[in-house]
């Protein structure tokens, strides 16, 4: 507080000389900055005026400002590299902060009821000044957030800054990315068109999956679940995507969310500086730098960039809009938000249940587990692969999944969600897919038993060093066999044995190979955990393969309790 | 780089007000503006009273200060809010308040037009005769040939399809008569024989009631193009072109077999499946009996069936039509003939049987040579209680015999009227068909 109220420095700049003193000349920029700032009103506001380049002085910038404090006074030289962070975490505070702002804006035109939303976002194209402007902005942005924050979980997983202290803090990132995609799908029932509530309409049937709770879930008569009251019900507000869901997902998406998210950010922040920033140093004897210019120059340019390039993009592209929506028209196909159409794909490949509820569930759990379950001490604030290959292959390989079946989820399904690739036209008709068939019950549970005893086994049975290049060799001869023995008994297509191949060789590397090279040194809980997280990923992979190359619909059918895998 | 990626977003947003600032509709405002001003100007200089030129120099003074805005008319009773007289000003009250001038520049004109008159801006708007997007204030959106508006602009004949929404009377209404044809000729043709109207008429195909009001995204487009098909057999309309009322003038203009072929192969089959095959739509080829126009007054009349229902006090009812009267049972005959829709399978007059594919004819070398019977030719061969057993009964679908066993059921085939034609009627249209036959030479 003394400082507030000491006298002013002298100027670093001693004032010109007066040799031209004898006529009145203008009054330089110095000068006019010296007479606007050299007073009570203006060092009121602004601590530590004049403005000195010393170290102090750039340390106060930090830690004397609101929003500039949450950063440390220093950082390490690799946290101000761009390949480092990549600015990833800052973008995705920037993309919440322009979406609030844009989405405060829009909330003056928008009326969130049946009747008049469809015509807002006509009156927004039409007549608003800067309302088309406005939407696309919110609409792209809203998407970028959605791909930063995945890529910001990316980011934080290969330079390993979820280990020790950061465990906590990384969970708090996996619910942040949840909200973040919940904020999205909140959102995109709100203009109302048949875009929007077919959407909604497929997202939160997956709801009505979920065991115990969702009237279509398995033991949903438990608990007395119907169509009325089960949790579905409770999001939609109704039997069908209608009014009070419309404004049940407004409240949702402009305040309740929001809210949630806004805290949990300032959490993650106070996290991030309570924990240090990873980054780990280049040189154990490294000076750190001042956040002030250094860092706060890069996020500025940062911000400033993505800005520019939303600004871009919403000048260039609109945002889809279709007809008004009707309940009574369903597209065909009807298609979730894109960052559920990997869940809608698994769809074709498992119950609703298992797709919707259970792995998405599994994806998330096992997400926050992941700080508990890796031991490897090594790969803190810095990329690399050789010192943490197995955690690095695995979560990569889940990621590659992950937007793989995106991929296949928008370009390539089509009318009847019959496979079209994406340059195929969706006029033409296709014929419906051959027919599917199930492994007998025993089967089923003999070979999903055996999968699972197996894959959970034989890393661990394995004790020693087993040689990779023998081993893919072993699994080629053995697939050659397989595939003989395919062509000859089962008369199946080249192509069709090629995908069966492929994938089980990934099973091979990945479910097999990986885990006993690096995990078998884990205690047990942390190994059955880890292992079985790993192999019911392989086993979703997997059942795609029986699928789309053999046409096997389930391996196990269990109707009489909901459990088709 | 500071000053680059500042000068970036600068440079974005200053394209974004750009952007926003340059709309379509105010080249038109202003175009409005300068003819206006010319017009009073010129006015002004051949006034010769001071109560002309007193009177002209404020209009003068009016049109110079008139601002860029967007206009609108609404009639919130029939829910819609239009933007069309923001470009169209000749129409906006405020801007003209007699609703006529003598421009010829579109969008300026505003030519004297019956039909305005009787219906005030106010208490209809624009887009309840007109159609297209009320909302919009660019061109191509607003006269709604732009993919996801369901509801085009009606131009030319085809605008008369609004004035059969809500007038009951339009059968005797001028200005209605291209719907007024259209209407005749749904009776001549026998639409009725196979389509219903609200729940009257045959079962065979769709209720027409409201035909206008189906969503697009229903309609298979894969056939509809003017253009030669591509390597899977697909031609297109493009997505703007993809109108209700494009596909329902396809089907007058375009041969049925084309625009919805089906799978009379059974092609479209799951692999190491047996599937049925499906047949073509079962219409028959009216475009080779209707020329273009006759397609544009049918479609222009169907255009009018939909469940849109306006408000009471704007429907115009029409008086009931009087009863025909008949010199002969053999004119009812011909009249039930006609009533029930006969025509539609049987051709008119039941002269030629209409194309019923892979239906069993004489001299037939493939399956789309297939024809409903010709009833001049086979009425003959039947005694009065066997044809009137017929009509009543009918002939199922399954019943029709097949030219190719292994091809489709025809889509076509005779319904049980026993329901429907009785009585008087029945024995009245059975003296019309034998009257019509051709006599059988015994033997």
């Amino acid at each position: 507080m003394a400082d507030n109220n000491a006298p002013a420095p002298a100027s670093p700049n001693p004032a010109p000389a007066p040799a031209a003193a004898a006529k009145p000349t203008l009054p330089t920029v110095d000068d006019l900055m010296k007479e606007a700032t050299n007073n009570q009103l203006w060092k009121s506001m602004f601590r530590n005026w004049p403005w000195q380049d010393t170290a102090r002085h750039r340390a106060r910038h930090i830690v004397d400002n609101l929003w500039l404090h949450l950063h440390p006074t220093k950082v390490r030289p690799r946290a101000l590299e761009i390949t480092f962070t990549w600015g990833l975490g800052g973008l995705s505070f920037l993309l919440y902060l322009i979406l609030t702002v844009t989405g405060v804006l829009l909330m003056f035109y928008y009326r969130p009821t049946v009747e008049l939303a469809y015509q807002d976002m006509k009156d927004l194209e039409f007549a608003v000044s800067f309302g088309i402007f406005l939407r696309n902005c919110h609409r792209w942005a809203a998407h970028g957030m959605v791909t930063i924050v995945i890529l910001h979980m990316i980011r934080v997983f290969l330079t390993g800054s979820y280990k020790k202290p950061r465990e906590f803090n990384w969970g708090v990132g996996v619910i942040l990315l949840t909200l973040t995609l919940f904020l999205s799908f909140t959102g995109y029932l709100l203009p109302w068109d048949q875009l929007a509530i077919w959407a909604v309409t497929v997202g939160t049937n997956m709801a009505g999956a979920t065991p115990l709770l969702g009237n279509e879930g398995p033991f949903a008569n438990l608990l007395g679940m119907t169509i009325s009251n089960d949790v579905r019900f409770v999001l939609l507000g109704g039997t069908t995507v209608g009014a009070n869901t419309l404004l049940r997902f407004y409240v949702m998406h402009c305040v309740l969310v929001p809210l949630v998210t806004g805290a949990l950010i300032m959490l993650h922040f106070w996290r991030v500086r309570k924990d240090s920033f990873s980054a780990a140093p280049r040189d154990p004897n490294e000076d750190k730098l001042d956040v002030w210019p250094h860092l706060v120059v890069r996020e500025y340019l940062m911000a400033a960039a993505c800005i520019a390039f939303f600004f871009f993009v919403s000048v260039a592209f609109d945002a889809p809009l279709e007809e008004l929506a009707n309940p009574n028209v369903t597209p065909n196909p009807s298609k979730a938000p894109w960052y559920f159409l990997g869940l809608q794909e698994l769809l074709v490949y498992f119950d609703p249940w298992i797709a919707g509820v259970l792995l998405p569930g599994l994806i998330i759990k096992g997400l926050c587990a992941i700080p508990y379950l890796d031991t490897n001490p090594k790969g803190v604030g810095y990329y690399t692969w050789k010192e943490r290959p197995f955690a690095n292959a695995i979560f990569m390989f889940g990621i590659a999944m992950w937007f793989i079946l995106i991929f296949i989820g928008v370009y390539c399904r089509g009318p009847n969600y019959f496979w079209y690739w994406p340059w195929e036209n969706w006029l033409v008709h296709k014929p419906p897919p051959g027919a599917t068939w199930s492994f007998p019950v025993w089967a089923g549970l003999l070979s999903l038993g055996g999968y699972g005893v197996l894959g959970m086994a034989l890393p661990k049975v394995f004790s020693g060093d087993i040689d990779w290049k023998k081993a893919n060799w072993g699994y080629g001869v053995f697939f050659l066999v397989l595939a003989a023995a395919m062509k000859l008994y089962g008369g199946i297509e080249a192509w069709r044995i090629v995908v069966v191949g492929i994938l089980g060789w990934m099973t091979f590397v990945f479910g097999f190979l990986y885990p006993q090279k690096h995990l078998k040194e884990l205690d047990f809980t942390r190994y059955s955990v880890t292992q079985s997280l790993n192999l019911t990923m392989m086993a979703v992979l997997i059942k795609m393969g029986l699928r789309l190359g053999l046409d096997i619909k389930y391996v196990l059918t269990l109707p009489q309790f909901n459990l088709n895998v | 780089m500071f000053y680059l990626f500042n000068f970036l977003v600068l440079a974005t947003f200053a394209w974004a007000v750009v952007r926003d600032d340059d709309r379509e509709w105010k080249t038109y405002q202003k175009g409005f503006r300068r003819l206006e001003i010319e017009r009073v100007t010129d006015a002004l200089s051949k006034a010769k009273t001071d109560g002309e030129k007193e009177s002209l120099t404020l209009q003068l003074k009016a049109a110079k200060r008139s601002g860029t805005a967007i206009k609108q008319a609404m009639a919130p009773a029939l829910n819609r809010y239009d933007r069309c007289v923001t470009c169209h000003q000749g129409f906006d009250p405020l801007t003209n308040p007699t609703l006529v001038n003598g421009y010829k520049e579109h969008p300026y004109k505003a030519p004297e037009v019956a039909a305005h008159k009787q219906h005030n801006l106010v208490k209809f708007a624009c887009t309840s005769c007109h159609m297209g997007q009320g909302l919009a204030t660019t061109v191509e959106a607003a006269h709604g040939e732009v993919a996801h508006w369901e509801e085009p602009m009606l131009t030319g004949p085809y605008i008369q399809a609004t004035c059969v929404r809500c007038h009951a009377n339009f059968m005797t209404l001028a200005g209605a008569e291209r719907a007024r044809h259209g209407r005749e000729l749904v009776k001549k043709l026998g639409c009725v024989g196979c389509h219903s109207f609200n729940g009257v008429g045959g079962e065979i195909s769709v209720d027409l009631g409201d035909i206008a009001d189906k969503p697009t995204s229903r309609i298979d487009w894969s056939h509809t193009g003017d253009g030669p098909p591509d390597a899977h057999g697909v031609s297109a309309l493009p997505h703007h072109k993809r109108s209700i009322k494009n596909w329902i003038e396809l089907h007058f203009t375009k041969d049925t077999l084309t625009l919805v072929p089906g799978d009379p192969e059974g092609h479209q089959c799951a692999p190491g499946q047996k599937c049925e095959p499906v047949p073509p739509s079962g219409m028959p080829p009216f475009y080779k009996e209707l020329s273009k126009e006759d397609a544009a007054d049918i479609t222009t009349y169907l255009m009018g069936q939909t469940d849109n229902k306006v408000p009471s006090n704007y429907f115009v009812y029409a008086a009931p039509e009087p009863e025909p009267k008949f010199a002969s049972g053999v004119k009812h005959g011909e009249h039930v003939f006609q009533k029930y829709g006969c025509a539609g399978c049987h051709g008119e007059g039941g002269k030629q049987g209409r194309r019923n594919f892979n239906a069993k004819a004489n001299e037939q070398t493939k399956m789309e040579e297939g024809v409903e019977p010709t009833l001049v030719k086979v009425i003959g061969g039947y005694s009065r209680d066997e044809l009137r057993e017929k009509i009543q009964k009918g002939v199922p679908a399954s019943a029709v015999a097949k030219f190719n066993e292994h091809g489709p059921v025809p889509p076509l085939y005779m319904p049980k009227w026993g329901e429907k034609i009785k009585g008087e009627e029945l024995e009245h249209l059975l003296d019309f068909l034998f009257s019509i036959a051709e006599k059988q030479e015994a033997w």
